[in-house]
């Protein structure tokens, strides 16, 4: 078991929030937390093999999803992760009603804004998570 | 049918832990943006388990070409296990290198110009996969078609005029 909390986003394909999930676990793994956070790829987690679930399971998680299918919560637990935060991206677009972020491709200013937004709350949560040990 | 009616699924593994996660993301978005809009269609891969029938029914509703960043192929594996085979696949590894596929997880505010070109790269081989993929199944079409008819292939034109 490593004692780094395991951030993992859902990236889902299709809309924007998707990629402003995944863009805001990138912000707290690379650049917020590098020492505190690391992430896992989802896909492998998916693939159920068991290389993957060692990776999750037993550890602290924070999922991030863009919409309300949950599958980065619901398949980090499928894994045996223990998922101590479920961010939902939409709840962060709430803050910002008319905002253009971009699309699934590609974020503008305003959805970086809110990507660095998303990824400062969730470094707080991984602080506070790595304390509590 | 026509090929106007057919839509191919790409699916990319979208992987968060290495740069050919984000590239296999961005090719999948270019077919869908810009190469083949009217005739692509994708599914979030974890969907397969989060989801409900519909999703899990996704490889079998359209023929699927699966984009994997590394040579863990989990874009192919996921499907194969949770939906149905594949019409094609692509391992990232075999056209930027495992080395490259496999370095640390890239942001797209951090996209370079070496990184777009493998994007183009990448996104030119799903192109030639996608209309083998799309070519196979409207031959089989046309197959199942003469077989429900009766009348045995004439060559030519296709049409069974002959």
């Amino acid at each position: 078991m490593s004692n780094r909390v395991k951030v993992i986003p859902c990236s889902g394909m299709g809309k924007v929030y998707g990629l402003v999930a995944r863009e805001s676990a990138l912000r707290v793994v690379k650049e917020l937390c590098p020492g505190e956070a690391d992430t896992v790829c989802l896909a492998y987690i998916v693939t159920g093999d068991s290389e993957a679930e060692k990776l999750v399971k037993g550890e602290k998680c924070i999922t991030l999803d863009g919409c309300p299918a949950m599958c980065a919560a619901k398949n980090a637990e499928i894994a045996g992760g223990i998922v101590k935060e479920k961010i939902r991206v939409v709840d962060a677009f709430r803050r910002h009603k008319g905002a253009k972020p971009g699309n699934a491709t590609a974020l503008t200013d305003e959805g970086w804004q809110i990507v660095d937004e998303i990824a400062g709350e969730i470094a707080e949560r991984v602080k506070e998570l790595s304390r509590e040990g | 049918m026509s090929e106007n009616d057919v839509k191919i699924g790409v699916v990319s593994c979208s992987g968060e832990d290495c740069l050919g996660g984000t590239i296999s993301r961005l090719a999948t978005r270019k077919m869908l943006d810009e190469i083949r809009p009217d005739e692509t269609v994708t599914i979030c891969l974890p969907l397969y388990l989060a989801g409900g029938e519909e999703e899990r029914g996704f490889a079998e509703n359209y023929p699927t070409i699966a984009v994997d960043g590394c040579s863990k192929c989990c874009a192919k594996r996921a499907t194969e296990k949770y939906s149905g085979s594949v019409g094609a696949s692509i391992d990232l590894s075999d056209i930027i290198g495992k080395e490259i596929a496999e370095a640390g997880a890239l942001s797209t505010r951090d996209l370079t110009d070496e990184h777009r070109e493998m994007v183009k790269k990448v996104s030119k081989e799903v192109r030639i996969k996608f209309d083998e993929v799309l070519n196979d199944y409207l031959k089989n079409v046309v197959a199942k078609g003469l077989d429900k008819s009766g009348r045995k292939p004439a060559g030519g034109c296709g049409c069974g005029c002959g």
